[in-house]
């Protein structure tokens, strides 16, 4: 009896054990993501192509895709069907993308995201100062932000988002609980 | 033999905006210069003012592409990069030189930004296998452009460099 108790309690010990060592902050990152721990996410407030404004901490408690991107970005614009089927792929879990061109005008964004034949709508960094406090590493380049705000992850170049091993990445991300 | 000569000129013309890739077995550095038109039509096109245009249009333009395929992390620092034009030393202005210049000139945020945008970062680490680059400035010049850069290596910077060299560029001069 004695040794049916002992071993439960290693079962509980392991399998508690096994469940933080596989949380989302230790896990694999595919080839183009990288860890990028430098806490918490900047707020900004921009408005969006239909004059709507959003505010990005309004997104805790879901894990954020913050994607910078401008039209005449060569590898941005062919990452922009990707990033519809991450949309499509990941509808309905705590996962929100959130875009942002940078510096350009509203008409331009309109008609470029027109004539691509996606349903994403982005937000106008029309100064580029958003940008700016951002930094990221070139265009395109996308933060993950975890649900408390914190940003953990940087990805630059065009990724194809839709493949299953990013999608299997990001699934992990918001199922698994966080560490911090 | 009027016809051969405007055609050995065309041809020398087409050579001098040749691209050229250096590679070593840890790295892939791609330059590829760009004639005044081809970056004056790309800032047109951002609605950038005729007077910014004006001063880009004078500048030699190469764009770097530079991918890691090694496996270790390598440091791109542009003050670890020297530039000569047939042999003399010339200056790479920072992108806080050119910042200022639009900041006098009244440039909007949104196009210097913009214009930042285009440039090489100033400092940059690449893992194995990312690949990124941007534009470098010069003063143009007809002369073959030298170009040696170091890279330093490792997650400290402790590694060995790597030194990257060709003088086999020139600044691309649109068709007359």
């Amino acid at each position: 009896m004695k040794l049916k108790q002992i071993f439960t309690l290693m079962v509980f010990v392991l399998s508690t054990f096994l469940s933080f060592s596989l949380s989302a902050d230790n896990s694999k990152v595919p080839f183009g993501i990288r860890h990028y721990d430098i806490g918490s996410a900047q707020n900004f407030t921009l408005s969006d192509i239909d004059g709507e404004k959003f505010e990005l901490n309004s997104s805790k408690g879901n894990w954020v895709f913050l994607h910078f991107w401008a039209s005449w970005c060569g590898p941005c614009r062919a990452e922009m069907p990707a990033i519809q089927q991450l949309a499509d792929k990941m509808k309905g879990e705590k996962f929100q993308i959130i875009m942002v061109n940078t510096a350009e005008d509203e008409d331009t964004v309109f008609e470029f995201l027109g004539s691509i034949n996606v349903e994403l709508n982005s937000l106008l960094d029309v100064d580029g100062q958003v940008t700016e406090v951002w930094k990221p590493r070139g265009l395109p380049t996308s933060f993950f932000i975890n649900p408390k705000g914190k940003v953990k992850y940087q990805a630059i170049g065009g990724r194809e988002w839709g493949s299953p091993i990013y999608i299997n990445f990001i699934k992990n991300l918001t199922t698994v609980p966080l560490t911090k | 033999m009027f016809k051969i000569i405007i055609l050995m000129l065309v041809v020398s013309n087409i050579q001098a905006a040749q691209s050229v890739i250096v590679k070593t077995s840890e790295m892939e550095v791609g330059f590829t210069p760009r004639t005044a038109n081809q970056m004056g039509s790309f800032y047109e096109a951002r609605g950038f003012p005729k007077a910014v245009r004006n001063v880009l249009k004078q500048q030699c333009f190469i764009t770097v592409g530079i991918r890691n395929i090694s496996n270790k992390k390598i440091w791109l620092d542009m003050s670890n990069w020297k530039f000569t034009a047939g042999g003399k030393p010339i200056k790479r202005e920072h992108r806080d030189y050119w910042k200022k210049r639009w900041q006098n000139m009244g440039v909007p945020l949104s196009k210097q930004s913009t214009f930042r945008w285009t440039l090489i970062p100033e400092t940059l680490d690449y893992l194995p296998g990312e690949r990124e680059g941007g534009n470098i400035l010069l003063p143009f010049s007809d002369k073959p452009i030298g170009i040696t850069a170091t890279f330093a290596t490792g997650d400290n910077k402790q590694g060995d460099k790597i030194v990257i060299t060709t003088d086999k560029l020139f600044c691309a001069k649109d068709s007359e």
